[in-house]
């Protein structure tokens, strides 16, 4: 496969408040979300020529976002899509520049994920009709990700040892991310027994496995390495990228292959054949947190740790700060909100500048003082490689490595 | 009979014969003619070989769980009122797994490879749902 290494940056990023309660459009969201990002970009509405966005008919699309901010578009679209979306886009803007289409790309996700549309077939998406896939599953009561994802969780259990202390440490771990940022939903940090001593949501997920359903928007821009030498912040290069890889027979892969394998098994060899590098050479993970198993899946299937061990893997320290690669620092959609994805790169990227935004007095000029105790730093020191791994299901995932 | 609360399946002109085959009490899975492969959910067509010449292959019934899930939480419409309700994934003797659920015992005692068998619910004229017992 064609390999685009360092050609690409990521040079603005931005985001709303995440909320329970916006009161506001995604509309309006979108707005103030892309908005920021091109100001962190250092730039300006005619600098901005593309758009992309997805949703899962839920959202404010491009035609009325881009015109809201003056910006005058050669090229958009928008993209149905959850969780994975964000690594493939990314990689859809390199393809759009690469095709000589547009030259820099704003990227969207605005929702009201609590208010307005709530993932699980409650709110306003339980009036929409049952179709496509659903209906081999509607009549057996499967409405939500995680009666989805859960089997897989299980069967993990039942064939590898896994237990639920191992993987509580991932919301653990995330809570203390938590606590070190100002933006985060819930920044009380939480402990093993909090976790498995909460109610049962579907077993084996305990409500404390679960994400936050949330209100916000988030934006990312993308541009060549020769543009992003000429914007505001210290540009972040994309090394590698995998878009919405997946298992053989996508709707019902859990009978085509093991039900434990998830889709970084397919997608590993194409983000690290582009990168040229190894899972021993990453800092920093953004794996995917909609629920606390689908952190460590991934994060097992990719390599850093071997397929049966991830629960040990997570439950060592190693992905916590202080630890040799923490996951998801600025808390992940277990704590500070959820985002179908963009959060986790927004804030690699922000790792990999040295600006990550917590409670260091000088945290916007590089200044952090890497204490991780409750309320103080949350900045991974000397980050140079990071890797986010993007989930929509199990068998359905994206993988993006960059590097400062 | 009792109006029935949960969702319907929508029969599609491909699983036709598979609910058809329900309504008798009988689970049918796709088998291709032309190169032997088996499949369930219906698809239109056989996605080994590409092949059109499907035919219906009664199941015996029988299988074990490879997987399954407790819910004890939903806003399902009609599973509300029975929870905590089982979703599982069986894998029958005739090779194929099916996505259903697991009812007749108490969610504590179900563990993965039990064997278990089908049974049928007529829930209404048209519409009968396969689910599964232990055996």
């Amino acid at each position: 496969m064609k390999n685009l290494r360092d050609k690409y940056c990521l040079v603005g990023v931005g985001e709303t408040e995440y909320s329970r309660g916006s009161n506001r459009t995604t509309r309006a969201l979108a707005v103030e979300a892309v908005r920021a990002a091109i100001l962190d970009a250092g730039l300006t509405a005619s600098d901005v020529d593309g758009m992309l966005d997805y949703q899962s008919g839920d959202s404010t699309l491009a035609n009325h976002v881009a015109p809201d901010l003056g910006i005058r578009l050669n090229f958009y679209m928008d993209v149905m899509g959850g969780g994975s979306s964000t690594e493939a886009l990314i990689g859809l803007a390199m393809g759009a520049i690469e095709a000589g289409m547009c030259n820099t790309l704003a990227i969207y996700r605005s929702m009201n994920g609590y208010s307005e549309f709530r993932i699980g077939g409650t709110g306003a998406r339980a009036a929409q009709p049952v179709r496509g896939l659903d209906l081999a599953q509607v009549p057996f009561g499967m409405r939500s990700a995680g009666q989805n994802f859960a089997p897989t969780f299980l069967r993990h259990m039942y064939e590898y040892g896994t237990t639920s202390e191992q993987v509580a440490h991932v919301k653990v771990a995330h809570s203390k991310h938590a606590s070190q940022n100002p933006k985060a939903l819930l920044k009380d940090r939480v402990t093993v027994q909090d976790v498995v001593g909460s109610r049962w949501i579907v077993k084996p997920l305990h409500l404390l496995d679960c994400c936050l359903e949330t209100d916000n928007a988030t934006c990312l821009i993308v541009t060549t390495a020769e543009r992003a030498r000429d914007c505001r912040q210290r540009p972040v290069s994309i090394m590698g990228v995998a878009g919405r890889v997946s298992k053989p027979r996508l709707d019902f892969h859990w009978a085509h292959g093991p039900i434990t394998r998830v889709a970084g098994y397919y997608a590993k060899d194409i983000v690290f054949g582009q990168a040229g590098i190894g899972p021993e050479d990453v800092d920093v993970t953004g794996s995917y947190d909609a629920f606390t198993f689908t952190t460590m899946l991934q994060l097992e299937e990719y390599g850093f740790c071997k397929k049966g061990e991830g629960g040990q893997y997570v439950s060592s320290g190693v992905i916590e700060l202080g630890g040799r690669r923490p996951n998801n620092t600025a808390g992940g959609h277990l704590c500070e909100g959820y985002t179908h994805g963009m959060s986790m790169v927004i804030e690699n990227v922000r790792q990999l500048r040295g600006t990550v935004d917590d409670y260091c007095p000088k945290a916007a000029e590089g200044v952090h003082t890497y204490d991780y105790a409750p309320g103080r730093c949350r900045q991974v020191k000397d980050a140079e490689i990071a890797m986010n791994l993007g989930w929509a299901m199990p068998p359905l995932g994206s993988a993006l490595i960059m590097r400062r | 009979m009792a109006e029935y609360a949960k969702p319907l399946p929508e029969i599609t002109a491909e699983s036709r014969p598979f609910w058809e085959g329900c309504k008798r009490h009988q689970f049918l899975v796709q088998r291709c003619r032309a190169c032997g492969a088996r499949q369930h959910y219906p698809r239109g067509i056989c996605a080994a070989c590409w092949s059109d010449d499907l035919e219906w292959l009664p199941s015996a019934g029988r299988g074990t769980v490879y997987a399954f899930t407790v819910t004890y939480r939903t806003q399902a419409r009609g599973f509300r009122d029975e929870l905590p309700y089982v979703l599982a994934y069986v894998e029958l003797e005739e090779g194929v797994q099916v996505l259903t659920n697991l009812v007749g015992g108490e969610p504590a005692t179900l563990r993965i490879g039990m064997p278990v068998r089908v049974t049928f619910e007529d829930v209404s004229a048209d519409v009968s749902i396969p689910r599964f017992t232990p055996a």
